[in-house]
């Protein structure tokens, strides 16, 4: 059971929570949780065995070999994608704040018969 | 409306500590984890820790919301300018002009220092204006 | 017909996800393969850039232009959530 499966395993809780709850609020948490899931598969993807973390000594340049540091790339990749979910789930919510003040409801089977 | 007289004391007791290892997360973003969106967002928790315990006026009355747009607005400016900067000083966009200096001090690295403190700004008082935003809004269409 | 399209998506996807979960079971997990970027970035990285915290040394050094661009899309989104719950003008 490493990382990987269950960072897939996650995302299934996510797309479960998207599809069938009928609440909006709810379906953006399975976005954040989905958000979650990928940055967790992307980070494991660069793990080394019994490695350390990318950040070397102070003052020497010798000190650790770099060879058993973990990949630091996806780690740099990761920091862009958790920024852009924040945004993501900012906008949807005020999208919501302004649904609710003109409908008076957030059920999506009762706003999809509004038109 | 803010919350009881405990969660009040707690708040002000403890802001100027979170404020202060926000401020260590940033400037020390290159030497440890960390960075300009880590503690840009420690910050912000801070502000919007303020604005839950002690209701929103009073904390606009110290927080202003103008003054926080600013401030966003020369975070994200000086960002630009300082990528300017590098054309102007002969290397390419964004590129390092200032001395590299000893691995392991805060002064080294070149403009990475200045680069965090624009986004930890830039972050946290982009943070404070979304919950602000969000609190404030009184159900007009 | 609402609820049967929910279910036929439903079945469709949790038969896909189940294949999927079966054929990852046995992932090398602690062994990339391909390292060649990443080894320079681990050997070059102090050189380059001077910062001994070789994230940092990516995100601000060799991909700046990245963090720039990020940083205008969360302007864009403060501004966006500013200008949907403005009120009454």
């Amino acid at each position: 059971m490493t990382p990987i499966n269950i960072s897939l395993l996650v995302f299934m809780i996510g797309l479960y929570g998207v599809m069938s709850k009928n609440n909006l609020i709810k379906k953006i948490m399975g976005l954040t949780i989905m958000n979650g899931s990928i940055v967790l598969f992307f980070i494991s993807i660069g793990y080394k065995e019994a490695g350390l973390a990318p950040i070397l000594e102070k003052g020497t340049t010798g000190g650790i070999p770099t060879t058993i540091l973990v990949d630091p790339l996806p780690q740099a990749l990761m920091l862009t994608a958790i920024v852009i979910g924040i945004s993501i789930t900012a906008l949807a919510l005020a999208l919501i704040v302004r649904i609710y003040a003109k409908y008076k409801t957030l059920d999506i089977q009762q706003l999809s018969k509004e038109r | 409306m803010g919350s009881s007289k405990i969660i009040r004391t707690i708040v002000q007791k403890l802001f100027p500590f979170i404020v202060l290892f926000g401020l260590y997360l940033i400037s020390h973003g290159h030497l440890s984890p960390g960075g300009g969106f880590q503690g840009g967002v420690v910050i912000g928790t801070a502000i919007i820790l303020l604005a839950l315990s002690y209701g929103i006026e009073k904390t606009e009355k110290k927080f202003e919301n103008k003054r926080l747009s600013m401030l966003e607005k020369l975070g994200i400016l000086t960002f630009i300018f300082l990528g300017f900067l590098g054309i102007f000083m002969g290397h390419s966009f964004l590129g390092n002009f200032l001395p590299l200096g000893k691995p392991g001090q805060i002064a080294s690295g070149g403009l990475m220092l200045l680069f965090n403190i624009a986004i930890g700004i830039e972050v946290a008082t982009g943070v404070s204006i979304i919950f602000y935003a969000l609190v404030k809004y009184r159900g007009e269409i | 017909m609402f609820k049967e399209m929910k279910k036929v998506f439903f079945i469709i996807i949790i038969l896909v996800m189940t294949i999927l979960f079966i054929l990852s079971v046995d992932i090398e997990y602690g062994n990339p393969k391909n390292l060649d970027v990443a080894n320079y970035y681990v050997d070059q990285g102090l050189h380059d850039t001077g910062a001994i915290n070789l994230v940092a040394a990516i995100y601000l050094g060799y991909r700046a232009y990245d963090t720039l661009i990020e940083t205008i899309v969360l302007f864009v989104a403060v501004t966006g959530v500013v200008f949907y719950l403005r009120g009454k003008r």
